[in-house]
C-alpha cells in the first residue's frame, strides 16, 4: 500500500514534470514561429510600399521621357509578378526582379537631367531607395530569425516538440543564384 | 618530470589562447566604434569643434528630457568596406538609440568615403520620411560638406532633424537649454562598461578553458551536456533579452546580448531601426 502511494508519486512527480517541459518547449516554439511570421510580414508590408511608390514614379518618369516604354513595361511586368506571388520562393525571385527593373529605369533617367533635378523626381527616388534599404533589412531580420527558428526545431530537446507538434522549417527569402544582391539606388 | 613538463606546456597554451580570444575580443570591437560617454556626439573621426559636441549634447540632452527621442551624431574615418545604409543601421541597434517608443535618429557621416546619412527609427519614420531625411541633407549639410566644412554641415542638419523631431511631438524648440555637466567627453577614451565586459568576458573564456583542460580523462558525457545547454541557453537568453529592452541612454553590457535571436536588438524599446531614413555622397 503505502509502496504503490510511493511509486503513484513519483509517476506523477515525472508526469507534471514532462508536462511542464513540453508547455514550455511549445510555447517558445509557438513564440519562436511569431517571431518569424511577423518578420515575414514586415518584408510584405516593405514590398507593398514599394509597388505603391512604383505607379508615381512610372507617371513622373514618362512626363519627361517618351521613348523608354520598354524599361517601363519591365517596371510594370514585375510588379504584377510581385503582386501574384504565393510562396517566399517566389515572393523573393519577383522582389528581385523588380529591384533590377527599377535600377534600369534609374539608369535610363541619368540620359534626362531636367528629370534628376526635378525635386518631386529626387522626392520619390530618396522614398524608393528607402524602400529597397527597409526591404533588404527586412530581409536580413527575416532570415536570422528564420535561421534561429529553423536551428532549434532541428537540435535537441526541441526536435521532439517540433515533431510532434509539427513545427516545420520555414524558407528563406532568398531569391535565385546571381539575383540575391539588390541593386543600389545611389544620388 | 615529463609530467610537470606536460603542465607547464599546457598552462603556456592556455595562456597564449586566453591572449588570442582576447586580442580577438577587442579587434572586435575596434571594427565598430562604441558609443561615446556623452553619447549623442561621437566625433570618431574628429571633424566637430568642441561647441558643436557641447551643443549637440546639451540639445539631444533637452529634447530626451522632453520627449524622449534621442538624436545621435557620429562621425566615422571609414567604415571598412561596409555600406553606409547598413553601417549606419548596425550603429543605430548597437547603441539603443531612441527609447521605448521607437524614436530615435542618428546621424552619420563616413569621412573616407565622404558619405553622410540619417538613420530614421520606427517611431519617427512619419514625421522624417526618406525623401525628407534627402532633402534636409541637400538643403542644409551638402553645400558645406562639398567645401570640407563638416562642422557646419553637420550642426546645420542637426538642427533641422532636431526641429522636425521638436514639431512631431508638438513642441517648439527651445532657445536655449541647460548645459550638460560632461566629464572629459572625448571619443579616444574606452568607456568603463565594454572594459569590463571584455575582462569578464576573458575570465569566463579562462574557467571554460581551464574547465575542459581538467576534466580531461572524464570521457565525452560533459561536453555532450555543455552543448546541449549552449545550443538552448543562448535562444532562450536571446529571447528574452530581446523582448525586454531597455530604453537605456547607455548600452552597457554590450558583450551578453550574444544570442542568436535577439539580433540587433529591433525587438525591444531603444535601437528600433528598420532602414528608414536616406544617404548622399559629397
Amino acid at each position: 500500500m503505502k509502496k504503490s502511494t510511493i511509486v503513484w508519486i513519483c509517476i506523477a512527480v515525472v508526469v507534471v514534470l514532462i508536462a511542464i517541459f513540453a508547455v514550455s518547449g511549445y510555447n517558445s516554439l509557438v513564440s519562436a514561429r511569431e517571431t518569424v511570421d511577423a518578420q515575414l510580414s514586415n518584408i510584405d508590408t516593405q514590398l507593398q510600399r514599394r509597388n505603391d511608390l512604383i505607379p508615381n514614379i512610372v507617371s513622373t518618369v514618362q512626363g519627361y521621357t517618351d521613348h523608354e516604354s520598354e524599361v517601363i513595361g519591365a517596371v510594370s511586368d514585375a510588379r504584377a509578378k510581385l503582386a501574384g506571388a504565393q510562396t517566399t520562393e517566389e515572393l523573393a525571385a519577383a522582389d528581385s526582379e523588380l529591384s533590377s527593373a527599377l535600377s534600369r529605369l534609374l539608369v535610363v533617367v541619368e540620359n534626362y537631367p531636367d528629370l534628376k533635378a526635378d525635386t518631386q523626381f529626387t522626392a520619390l527616388t530618396d522614398e524608393l531607395a528607402g524602400t529597397e534599404n527597409r526591404i533588404a533589412v527586412a530581409r536580413k531580420d527575416y532570415n536570422d530569425v528564420a535561421r534561429s527558428y529553423n536551428t532549434s526545431i532541428k537540435t535537441f530537446p526541441r526536435v521532439i516538440f517540433a515533431n510532434i507538434f509539427g513545427f516545420e522549417p520555414v524558407e528563406y527569402f532568398e531569391a535565385a543564384e546571381g539575383a540575391d544582391e539588390v541593386p543600389q539606388v545611389n544620388f | 618530470m615529463s609530467g610537470n613538463g606536460k603542465g607547464k606546456t599546457m598552462k603556456k597554451f592556455i595562456t597564449a589562447a586566453v591572449c588570442a580570444v582576447a586580442a580577438l575580443c577587442i579587434c572586435a570591437q575596434a571594427a565598430q566604434p562604441a558609443p561615446t560617454q556623452a553619447f549623442y556626439a561621437a566625433d570618431y573621426a574628429d571633424v566637430l569643434s568642441a561647441e558643436t559636441e557641447q551643443y549637440i549634447v546639451d540639445y539631444s540632452n533637452a529634447l530626451y528630457d522632453a520627449t524622449t527621442a534621442q538624436v545621435v551624431v557620429a562621425t566615422v574615418p571609414d567604415m571598412e568596406g561596409a555600406e553606409i545604409r547598413e553601417y549606419g543601421l548596425s550603429l543605430a541597434r548597437d547603441w539603443k538609440i531612441g527609447s521605448e517608443s521607437d524614436n530615435g535618429v542618428l546621424i552619420l557621416l563616413a569621412l573616407s568615403e565622404r558619405q553622410v546619412s540619417i538613420e530614421v527609427g520606427y517611431g519617427l519614420e512619419g514625421a522624417l520620411n526618406d525623401s525628407k531625411t534627402g532633402r534636409f541633407i541637400d538643403e542644409y549639410a551638402m553645400a558645406d560638406l562639398k567645401k570640407g566644412d563638416y562642422d557646419a554641415g553637420l550642426l546645420n542638419l542637426y538642427k533641422a532633424v532636431l526641429q522636425e523631431v521638436y514639431q512631431e511631438y508638438g513642441l517648439a524648440m527651445p532657445e536655449g537649454v541647460e548645459p550638460v555637466q560632461t566629464g572629459e567627453s572625448d571619443s579616444g577614451s574606452t568607456d568603463i562598461g565594454s572594459m569590463i565586459g571584455a575582462f569578464i568576458t576573458i575570465l569566463v573564456i579562462a574557467f571554460l578553458i581551464l574547465g575542459t583542460s581538467h576534466r580531461g580523462g572524464r570521457g565525452g558525457r560533459g561536453g555532450g551536456s555543455n552543448d546541449g545547454t549552449g545550443g538552448v541557453g543562448p535562444f532562450l537568453g536571446g529571447m528574452f533579452l530581446g523582448g525586454m529592452g531597455r530604453g537605456g541612454r547607455f548600452g552597457s553590457g554590450g558583450g551578453f546580448g550574444g544570442g542568436g535571436f535577439g539580433g540587433g536588438g529591433s525587438f525591444g524599446g531603444g535601437g528600433s531601426f528598420g532602414g528608414g531614413g536616406s544617404s548622399r555622397g559629397f
